[in-house]
């Protein structure tokens, strides 16, 4: 009795996925909708940046339907959770690709994910946008890949001129975690810190996930640092700033773009005064970013968009545009059209790709007032010295 | 001078976590003393623990600032949370473990592991994905003194920690009930046919030990903060101090705890080695330990009974 249930069982286990594979295909094949895909990671610590980059993708795609679709054809978005691994991602990656069919990807949200789906997406011919994955290496992946955020070589350098330049620091340290993003980040500012003639006086690191960086944050108060560089995520960030403070340094601390998530107002809201950051510049005279915000904010019960679900925004609009140039689902054509994308006006304000796939662009900084950030303008590094562009 | 400061700041930083840690390893000593078995899901119950008092606290405190009312309000939270993981514990062991007893030995450890994960993906799937700040009951406004620095949530972790430790003991060394579980540890057949309720003592063991998990989970998440996932590393690390301190033996895994802490936290400035490797110093420093003496600093070599 119980092998007969257990055979019904599998038979229509194997049923569901047969009945799951074919429809997967038919959507791809399905010639009145387009199939993009979506990698990020939907659970965990970091989940925040995953699921605003996946709504604001969605919203984009929602608009565009609404507005009758590309070639009167719909969109349809499938997101897939990455879990923020390199493991989560390629899986991911594989059904979106094999089984759904996807004609393009949005993603990976993080950069060692975004690293390994770069290979794969240039050995089967398909192309990713990241919203995200600042990594400077990620571009140089193959030629399908793209992002609608400045890579770190570029914030870095930004970021080193202006904290040696601007703000007249000579001797900073860095506090960062072990992974590509933020490691990518410090080491870049270490090394055109150091050329501009500044000090970095202390490399202290810390594994991703870790709680406690009181001892770090001791080992750099033993030093002459002015100032503490800190290129992480909102969860660590967080935490180095509240333990900080509850040790009686005053250091002032300096950040990357990982500091726009608004969720570190939510996590440590009471230590944020005072903390400048470079992150992405804002389009001028543009009401495409304040529209968007507008709209996200009533879509998702008012939560506020971070800089990379704006990238997500565009990113989607970049590939429907591309869609429609094609005009068909040809992955390879799609590909051809993304790379000719010229002066496309979004709401990160006008993007174009250099040959590599990298967003050409300034950088923006950013002074937190209380648990407000205030843009400070816009930055380029113009022969050797940094540059307001607005 | 300004370094001899710093080890300090490194110690006293170390004593924290550590008495943290050797809260929840009492959990896991107490059950392995008792039911030679090790529960895995004890790392998720210090989860529950925080978010229930976490619920708890903030549901109590409203909009109230009244400072009374707010160090009022957590230690009833506390108390609330003690008592939910305390029942929780026990309805895990009974619905989990018991029918499991006479198993092979796998069997309950892999039960444990399931029930780690419905409690964790659970969590997960009521409270969301993104960490929670706990509120401090009170203005945690660091207190310095020559350079040194300590935060009452510090005072208060170790003050806490250390009133149950030593309720802990009197209580195990002192009373009826504490003598029937030392007993019950020795031998479980014979206390038996002495006439103690064995099945009463292991439910209570449980009981206490995720109780103490609780409050370990409340303290850890003025630091931590509160997410699903928790449970994991700490309880790993207070598994390990357990081990380290003697599984089974309840100084032993006080003892444990606190040099686990105190060794994360210095381990990393005393060689000069790199700080993302802390964990790292740690974990060799313990196999050098287990090495020397493989049952632990306090356990006792234990020789097969026939």
């Amino acid at each position: 009795m119980k092998k007969t249930i257990a055979l019904l069982l599998v038979l229509v286990l194997a049923a569901a996925g047969l009945f799951a594979g074919g429809a997967g295909e038919s959507t791809g094949a399905d010639s009145s909708t387009y199939v993009i895909g979506f990698i990020g990671p939907l659970t965990g610590d970091n989940a925040n940046y995953g699921i605003r980059c996946s709504n604001a993708a969605r919203l984009a795609i929602d608009e565009i339907n609404a507005a009758g679709g590309v070639d009167g054809k719909q969109l349809q978005l499938i997101a897939e959770n990455s879990l923020g691994t390199v493991d989560g991602a390629i899986a991911a990656y594989e059904k979106l690709v094999y089984s759904d069919n996807v004609c393009a990807i949005i993603g990976p949200v993080f950069t060692s994910p975004a690293l390994a789906v770069a290979q794969r997406c240039y050995e089967d011919g398909i192309a990713m946008i990241t919203p995200s994955a600042t990594h400077r290496d990620v571009t140089s992946v193959g030629d399908y890949v793209y992002r609608t955020v400045p890579s770190d070589s570029l914030q870095a350098e930004v970021a080193a001129h202006y904290f040696y330049e601007v703000l007249g620091y000579r001797n900073i340290a860095c506090l960062y975690a072990m992974n590509d993003y933020s490691q990518g980040l410090a080491e870049g500012v270490e090394e055109i810190f150091t050329e501009l003639g500044g000090t970095v006086s202390a490399m202290e690191t810390c594994m991703v996930g870790d709680r406690d960086f009181r001892t770090q944050l001791g080992a750099i108060r033993s030093t002459d640092a002015e100032a503490i560089y800190i290129p992480n995520y909102t969860v660590e960030d967080a935490q180095i700033l509240e333990q900080a403070y509850q040790l009686g340094m005053d250091l002032p601390f300096l950040s990357s773009d990982g500091f726009s998530d608004p969720e570190i107002y939510n996590l440590a809201p009471d230590f944020t005064d005072g903390v400048i950051y470079v992150g992405p510049a804002q389009a001028e005279a543009s009401t495409t970013l304040s529209d968007f915000q507008a709209a996200y904010s009533a879509a998702y019960n008012g939560d506020q968009p971070d800089s990379f679900a704006t990238n997500a925004y565009d990113a989607l609009y970049i590939l429907a545009a591309a869609i429609d140039r094609a005009g068909s689902a040809d992955r390879e054509a799609i590909n051809t059209e993304i790379k000719a994308t010229t002066d496309f006006s979004g709401a990160n304000g006008i993007i174009n790709f250099a040959a590599n796939g990298d967003m050409i662009a300034s950088q923006g900084v950013y002074e937190v007032e209380g648990t407000t950030p205030v843009y400070v303008g816009s930055f380029q590094v113009v022969d050797g010295s940094i540059v307001q562009v607005d | 001078m300004a370094t001899l400061v710093q080890y300090l700041q490194y110690l006293l930083n170390g004593i924290t976590l550590g008495s943290i840690y050797a809260l929840i390893a009492l959990g896991y000593t107490m059950v392995y003393g008792i039911l030679k078995f090790i529960n895995f899901a004890h790392g998720d119950i210090l989860m529950v623990g925080a978010y229930t008092g976490l619920l708890t606290y903030t549901a109590l405190l409203g909009d109230s600032t009244n400072p009374v009312w707010m160090l009022t309000a957590f230690f009833i939270a506390m108390l609330v949370s003690m008592a939910f993981c305390a029942a929780l514990g026990m309805f895990i062991e009974r619905v989990a473990y018991k029918p499991l007893r006479s198993a092979n030995r796998l069997a309950p450890l892999l039960s444990a592991i399931g029930v780690s994960f419905i409690l964790s993906n659970g969590a997960a799937w009521i409270f969301g994905a993104q960490s929670r700040r706990f509120p401090y009951p009170f203005d945690d406004t660091p207190i310095v003194i020559a350079g040194l620095s300590i935060t009452p949530h510090q005072i208060l972790t170790i003050v806490v920690s250390v009133v149950m430790m030593v309720v802990l003991t009197l209580f195990v060394n002192r009373t009826r009930m504490g003598k029937a579980m030392r007993a019950t540890s020795l031998d479980q057949s014979t206390s038996e046919l002495m006439g103690i309720d064995v099945n009463r003592i292991i439910s209570m063991t449980f009981a206490i030990g995720s109780a103490l998990a609780a409050v370990g989970g409340i303290l850890c998440s003025f630091d931590f903060r509160v997410y699903a996932s928790m449970g994991t590393m700490t309880g790993l690390k207070a598994f390990v101090a357990a081990v380290i301190g003697g599984i089974g033996n309840i100084q032993g895994a006080m003892i444990g705890g606190l040099l686990l802490g105190v060794l994360e936290s210095i381990g990393a400035p005393l060689l000069g080695i790199p700080s993302a490797l802390r964990d790292t110093i740690a974990f060799a420093a313990l196999i050098i330990i287990l090495l020397v003496r493989p049952e632990g600093i306090l356990g006792k070599n234990e020789r097969e009974k026939v």
